[in-house]
């Protein structure tokens, strides 16, 4: 009562009188952040808008964890960034996705995803920038089985033994590795997230690639057993981590903008369409029908879609719109995911996140449920009054190539990282206010 | 497009209202922790029990103002940073005149004039719940023309016609962002009228003892020509477009059980106890004249509940001229857990008041009082997810000038 008399004293002389709150204090809990290492892939590197680029890296999971530990301790993050000005690159030297508008084949002007420069920037992928050893490790579109490969850095291995991306960060391209130049840091805290990649890998090309690893086998064989040797390698030292398991990748909106039934026809094209197919036992009707895509294992080597198969955004839209793909022509196998394929990712993904649970109790490390983000997104999630979900551009988490999150996902992420790593080793690191981080910017 | 559907959260009151009863409307009864509707002692009692008034036996005419220093500060869960309101200092102002017709004449004609909203709330830029409100700014001036009479020497009647206009703005953010970096905002502006009225029972059995009934009407407020303004990124702006909207806010009923003991000249102690009909305000909606797929007509619940208030005074007259007040209210509050707004961070409360009154010769009293309430609360809304502790602090000194004549 005192302190409201001086209070209220106070009041009558100053006109603020702003309350104040205090949020409890701040804590590492039981871990080291002095030198944390990132093992990843796209999410962890920040890869986004179809492009390596400075936004992306500087808002992903990996890059928001080590700013929010640096609050409370001095920690090593050094990021294998790219200059702020560039407009970032990808494996088919494009530069990143922004809005703009595209004019269709139908002379539509519409908003869409157009690239920024006509080119990439290939500066990016165009030298080796080691200097003294990187803690984000995250390295695009990389499966696990490469984490440990040797010489991952080294063009002369050739395709799907070597990866860009590396060569420009690894500290000697002909003999190491990721896991090698994650030890040689000597981590005292590491997060790991993989296998997304590999299940991605299957599934951006509707099917094609070989099936991801198998979930049981030794290291280089199995998931497990690499997943194992590569924790194993992290925690040597007694250091602590985090893992994040694999959400249902094909409810990104890269596998769910395009509707399976997305054929509308008028009263004329069904005739036409209908005097072509109906030999072959295929008919159409007036309003929504299902794709016609390429399939061997049919006896004119096509046949309708049915309900539960995917097109991909990948799929080129003026040919659906204006050259007959989709109707008259089948669409290429490589941008649709049929049931079997869809079985064949979910089946990969069970036995992944079976492995990483085991992992990650063996180890003790924090779990981080990213399936649960995205099913939540998938549903329609709520932050702040932010209405986000995995529609394309407009769901406000998934970055324009409709793959990787936006900084607004990633922020949304690297909450739930902190929420599992503060629970898991009694910590209280801050959360971070996801709205705060850039979204999709409209022109 | 459909996900971005704006949620629109207007609450009708100022940051540190309790309802209906903002109870700054006379500074006699403010010293005396808004208490009044059982022991009527100036004009004021125009607002708190038109019955009451039929017992004063002269012309008054009263001005006051009550300027309200309200802020809040919150902090989000999980997070250790604050965010705090800029808000404006309020300045609820009221004027009484009561007039009859000859001396001691057993019916009064009364006007009151009060502000029992009026306050902007108004956060910090870019804080962590911009996509659910930055500035929500009410107005509302109520004019109340009053009839009491004195049906005996222990019963007083009163009623009075209320009218009321206001103005609403109301300013979010929405997550979409610009070239330059800016976020898309919107802005609902709108002015409305509505009726009501105000009536009181004043019953005397002793000269030491009153027992009073007043009833405050509910005031549907009516926005029927507001303005919606959206500043968008301009690729979206046929999305968005600016143009009219509808909507209606529940000003709710009061009723008052009262009850005001006079044990000797000096002494005075008054008691109300308040039910408000906060269920009233059960959903919120906006309706656009021009909807589009991204701006659709919203309905948010709200789903108040009636709450109860309990206000304590006394009064004491130290010499002729000099007369000091103290008093407590306690007051519930109508928001459920999950729907606690950064529009009125509100919580059970206690309203701590001092007042003194000062007589300078046979015409002129002057009056001044001192509100103080804290409150903090905890809560997680259900519709925008923001999730953190309010903390809201209210500072409202007041001072009145009455002339009798």
């Amino acid at each position: 009562m005192k302190r409201h008399i001086y209070f209220i004293a106070a009041c009558a002389v100053l006109s603020g009188c702003k309350p104040d709150l205090i949020a409890p204090e701040a804590h590492l809990g039981d871990i080291d952040v002095t030198t944390y290492v990132a093992i990843g892939s796209d999410g962890a590197a920040g890869y986004s808008d179809d492009a390596l680029h400075s936004d992306g890296q500087d808002n992903s999971y990996a890059s928001i964890l080590a700013s929010q530990f640096s609050l409370l301790n001095a920690t090593d993050f050094n990021s294998p960034t790219v200059s702020a000005s560039s407009a970032g690159i990808n494996l088919d030297s494009n530069s990143r996705l922004v809005l703009g508008y595209k004019t269709d084949c139908n002379g539509e002007t519409s908003l869409s995803p157009v690239r920024q420069a006509n080119q990439g920037d290939l500066s990016i992928l165009g030298a080796n920038i080691y200097s003294s050893g990187f803690n984000n490790l995250g390295v695009p579109g990389t499966p696990i089985t490469s984490i440990n490969m040797s010489g991952y850095g080294n063009p002369a291995n050739g395709v799907g033994n070597f990866n860009p991306y590396y060569a420009r960060m690894a500290s000697d391209q002909v003999n190491s590795s990721i896991l090698s130049d994650a030890t040689a840091q000597t981590p005292t805290f590491f997060t790991v997230d993989l296998g997304e990649a590999d299940i991605m890998k299957y599934a951006t090309g509707g099917g094609m690639a070989p099936q991801p690893i198998v979930a049981n086998g030794a290291a280089g064989i199995g998931f497990d057993g690499t997943l194992d040797e590569i924790v194993s390698s992290l925690a040597i030292n007694g250091a602590n981590g985090a893992i994040s398991n694999i959400p249902n990748v094909l409810d990104y909106p890269y596998f769910t903008t395009i509707p399976f039934n997305g054929l509308t026809l008028d009263a004329d094209r069904v005739t036409t369409l209908n005097n072509v197919f109906n030999p072959l036992g295929i008919s159409f009707v007036e309003g929504d029908n299902p794709f016609v895509i390429e399939d061997p294992a049919e006896p004119f080597g096509v046949r309708k879609m049915v309900e539960g198969e995917l097109v991909l955004l990948s799929v080129p839209l003026d040919s659906i719109k204006c050259f007959g793909m989709g109707s008259i022509a089948g669409i290429p196998n490589k941008y649709v995911l049929t049931i079997s394929e869809i079985q064949n990712i979910e089946s990969a993904r069970i036995g992944y996140n079976s492995a990483i649970s085991t992992i990650a109790s063996n180890h003790g490390l924090a779990m981080v449920d990213k399936a649960s983000l995205v099913s939540s997104l998938n549903d329609g999630l709520v932050y702040n009054g932010f209405s986000m979900s995995t529609t394309f551009v407009t769901g406000g988490a998934f970055s324009l190539d409709g793959r990787n999150l936006n900084p607004n996902g990633q922020a949304l992420l690297a909450n739930l990282y902190i929420e599992s790593i503060n629970l898991t080793f009694n910590a209280r690191i801050p959360t971070v206010n996801v709205n705060s981080y850039p979204g999709i910017i409209f022109p | 497009m459909t996900k971005l559907i704006i949620f629109l959260a207007l609450l009708p009151f100022a940051v540190f209202s309790q309802g209906y009863q903002v109870n700054l409307q006379g500074q006699a009864q403010q010293g005396m922790g808004s208490a009044g509707s059982g022991f009527v002692q100036d004009a004021a009692g125009i607002f708190y029990n038109p019955g009451g008034t039929a017992f004063l036996n002269s012309n008054e005419a009263s001005i006051g103002i009550s300027p309200t220093f309200a802020n809040a500060t919150f902090l989000e869960n999980g997070t250790s940073e604050l965010a705090r309101t800029n808000s404006p200092v309020g300045t609820p102002f009221t004027a009484y005149g009561l007039f009859q017709l000859k001396d001691s004449s057993r019916l009064k004609l009364g006007l009151g004039i009060y502000t029992p909203f009026g306050s902007t709330i108004e956060w910090e830029d870019a804080w962590v719940g911009r996509f659910a409100l930055t500035r929500l700014q009410l107005k509302a001036i109520f004019f109340q023309p009053t009839v009491s009479f004195r049906v005996t020497d222990k019963i007083g009647l009163g009623a009075g016609f209320i009218w009321t206009t206001g103005s609403v703005n109301l300013q979010k953010d929405l997550p979409l962002i610009d070239q330059d970096g800016n976020f898309a905002h919107a802005e609902l502006a709108g002015k409305g009228n509505g009726f009501g009225y105000n009536v009181g029972l004043y019953l005397k059995p002793t000269k030491h003892l009153v027992l009073a009934l007043t009833y405050k009407s509910q005031i549907n407020m009516e926005l029927e020509n507001g303005t919606a303004t959206f500043t968008v990124p301009s690729s979206l702006e046929d999305k968005f477009p600016s143009g009219i909207f509808t909507s209606s806010l529940p000003l709710p009923q009061v009723a008052t059980l009262g009850i005001g003991v006079q044990p000797n000249d000096k002494l005075a102690l008054a008691l109300d106890m308040n039910y408000i009909g906060w269920n009233a305000y059960d959903t919120l909606a906006f309706d656009y004249e021009v909807n589009t797929e991204s701006l659709e007509d919203t309905k948010s619940a709200r789903n108040y509940v009636g709450s109860v208030a309990v206000r304590l005074g006394a009064q004491y007259k130290i010499t002729d001229k000099y007369t000091a007040r103290l008093g407590l209210g306690y007051a519930i509050s109508p928001v459920l857990d999950g729907y606690l707004t950064p529009e009125t961070p509100d919580a059970d409360r206690i309203n701590y008041t001092i007042g003194v009154g000062y007589t300078l010769n046979k015409s002129f009293d002057l009056n001044a009082s001192l509100l103080y309430t804290q409150v903090e609360r905890e809560d997680t809304n259900i519709e925008t997810q923001l999730s953190g502790t309010y903390k809201v602090r209210v500072f409202a000194p007041g001072f009145s000038v009455s002339y009798k004549f």
